[in-house]
């Protein structure tokens, strides 16, 4: 049902169009981007794509994937995937989720583990750790861009979006990634505060990858994150943010690869 | 015509050098710089302003923003409350409780409903959809807005009009089991129900639910678009043609004993459009929910390439008392001038029956502000022309 190089095409899910795209053959690895969506010339897809078959869906509202009436929650989100995970052809999905979408994913292993064979969570939200005086995940929507930049990158001059470079249709996607998250991550802003007592639930080998450098969500948010799943593992990567897949792909597939053959 | 006195009650005194140095001058601003005593001096003298208006006919606008050096008043309802007590004749109008960062409309209704009965029914409800900084100091979110706006508006007009004991609202945004306040409201069916707004699509809904537009600060251009889509759309929808008394134009506006002094205490009023917009570019230009992606992602670019979207409120920063003039935003002079740049308006955009003058803000004092609003209601206001009725509107009576 797909080729070696497939480029981004559609799935139906309950009626709903997802933009996906897809890449590799082999194992099943879905793949939830983060605030923004994935961007096909990204080089971890490629590496990743090495190991299994790379399905990265575009959320409703993301990217070019349309939003129904009335889609419009988390919850929303995670029964779409848990949908998308029956649909697939397969015993059991690795499932790989970034940022905002790390805490789809640990929603969706929280409810069905049997469908999992591992997950892989990067940098995830979802959760609350701190004392309700101390904010755990940076307010991307209220700070300023310069503060949002500097502490979403290790090098943000090499790896942060330039603007003013990107083409019109690019940067359309990118706020209309901007709109949907907001939609989606406003109130409480990024995680859900039942989360955390469900986490124990998720019964397959569980990494955790954190960019050391990430200030948008710390490492040891990730430490606490971790200590919620049991036996979980976590792991930092050197030289990288938020987007340690981003800026330091090499590294970051190779710690994937390193745990889906364990 | 009706003149409606509107004062935001700002906060001029913080330093200018505190204002340069923000990144924004709403909801970010530490309140350490806004000293109590004086805000007390403020809100005696614009509440005392409201009572001299009462005195010469001139109704009043009380009016709601947040943390920010342009309003004190960060409660509508509470003003109201005091407004109702402390006036006796001229009507009062909400313009509004920004019903969009607002939990729950029901508490709003009941909020409108007292102040109505304890002004004996003089009460008129403005709704505006609010936006940019207030979304992140009203802790609301952004996207959605405006379906929340009008399903707002829904309720709190079905909470004022049920008297037969407690309905339910299960709605997408609101859900309240047992609505049934009290006291009920003292007009019935309910006070007049106004909406500050631009965009024609919103003027367009508020001609077929015949509610009163008001354009404020946006220039006979603007509001000609708005108010003429609130003529087509009641047209189509087979409602008779609105009379000005649907129509409201706001500007600053002062008038003094000749046009020099009209010009130079009511240039004072810019400082609300220099001073007081300041926000940061994340909340207000990068915040997402005000326009589609498609029409706000070159706002991202350092230089957004033509046709990017602006909000109305970016064009009048920086602007001169002249070009401010020359626009609508500003009516100043003696008061032959100043009926002379109100009928133009008027004219200009096809008439209105409401016209709202902005008369206090920035560093115009009491004494300035109390001599504008004689002036404006003994020489400007008894020139304008009466209203005129819409066919099917249903006048305001007291409950029996």
């Amino acid at each position: 049902m797909m080729s070696g190089k497939a480029e981004s095409e559609w799935l139906n899910v309950r009626g709903i169009e997802v933009e996906t795209l897809r890449r590799g053959a082999g194992r099943k690895i879905l793949v939830l981007h983060g605030f923004q969506t994935i961007d096909r010339e990204a080089r971890f897809l490629d590496l990743l794509a090495r190991h299994g078959e790379v399905i990265a869906p575009s959320n409703p509202g993301f990217g070019s994937s349309p939003r129904p009436k009335d889609f419009d929650t988390v919850y929303d989100l995670v029964h779409l995937h848990l949908d998308l995970i029956d649909a697939l052809p397969a015993d059991k999905v690795t499932l790989i989720g970034f940022s905002f979408g790390g805490w789809i994913a640990a929603e969706v292993a929280a409810a069905c583990s049997h469908r999992l064979d591992k997950l892989v969570l990067v940098s995830p939200l979802g959760i609350k750790i701190s004392d309700r005086e101390t904010p755990d995940i940076l307010d991307v929507f209220n700070r300023s861009p310069e503060e949002v930049r500097r502490r979403s990158w290790h090098d943000p001059d090499r790896f942060a979006p330039d603007f003013d470079a990107m083409a019109d249709e690019a940067l359309v996607v990118y706020a209309r990634n901007r709109e949907a998250l907001c939609l989606y991550a406003w109130h409480p802003y990024m995680y859900n505060p039942q989360l955390s007592r469900w986490l124990p639930r998720i019964n397959v080998p569980v990494l955790l990858l954190w960019g050391e450098g990430d200030g948008i969500v710390t490492p040891d948010y990730g430490r606490a994150y971790s200590g919620l799943i049991p036996g979980s593992r976590f792991e930092l990567i050197e030289r990288a943010g938020h987007y340690p897949e981003i800026e330091q792909p090499e590294a970051f597939v190779e710690r994937v690869y390193r745990f889906l053959e364990e | 015509m009706q003149a409606w006195y509107h004062c935001e009650n700002v906060y001029p005194f913080v330093p200018q050098e505190v204002l340069d140095r923000a990144e924004s001058v709403r909801a970010s601003l530490p309140n350490k710089y806004c000293d109590p005593k004086i805000s007390a001096d403020l809100f005696e003298e614009c509440l005392d302003e409201h009572l001299l208006c009462d005195g010469l006919g001139v109704n009043v606008v009380s009016i709601e923003h947040h943390s920010g050096i342009n309003s004190l008043y960060g409660a509508s309802p509470m003003i109201l409350g005091i407004l109702a007590r402390q006036t006796k004749k001229v009507r009062i109008l909400s313009l509004g409780t920004l019903i969009t960062v607002r939990p729950d409309p029901v508490r709003v209704a009941e909020e409108y409903a007292t102040a109505d009965v304890i002004s004996r029914g003089r009460l008129e409800i403005g709704f505006v959809k609010s936006g940019d900084s207030e979304m992140v100091s009203g802790n609301a979110n952004p996207i959605g807005y405006v379906d929340r706006f009008w399903e707002a508006i829904d309720l709190i007009q079905k909470t004022l009009t049920s008297h037969d004991g407690p309905f339910s609202w299960e709605g997408k945004h609101y859900t309240h089991r047992h609505v049934n306040i009290w006291p009920p409201v003292y007009q019935r069916p309910h006070p007049p129900m106004w909406a500050a707004t631009g965009d024609p699509e919103t003027s367009a809904e508020l001609g077929r639910r015949g509610m009163i537009n008001a354009l404020v600060l946006r220039g006979p251009e603007a509001s000609k678009r708005a108010f003429d889509a609130y003529r087509d759309a009641r047209r189509e929808a087979g409602l008779p043609a609105p009379g000005t008394d649907r129509f409201a134009y706001a500007a600053l506006a002062y008038v003094g004993d000749t046009d020099e002094e009209g010009v130079r205490v009511g240039s004072k009023l810019l400082w609300f459009l220099n001073t007081s917009l300041k926000q940061s570019p994340q909340m207000s230009k990068l915040l997402p929910g005000r326009s589609p992606p498609e029409v706000t992602a070159q706002n991202y670019r350092s230089q957004p390439k033509p046709g990017a979207a602006r909000r109305p409120a970016d064009s009048l920063i920086g602007i001169t008392a002249e070009q401010a003039i020359a626009r609508g935003i500003l009516c100043a002079g003696n008061p032959d001038t100043v009926y002379k740049q109100i009928m133009d308006i008027y004219d200009k955009v096809g008439g209105f029956a409401h016209f709202i003058f902005i008369g206090r803000s920035g560093f115009l004092d009491h004494q300035e502000a109390e001599k504008g609003i004689r002036l404006m209601a003994k020489e400007v206001l008894p020139r304008l022309p009466a209203a005129m009725q819409t066919p099917a509107a249903q006048p305001a009576r007291a409950a029996e």
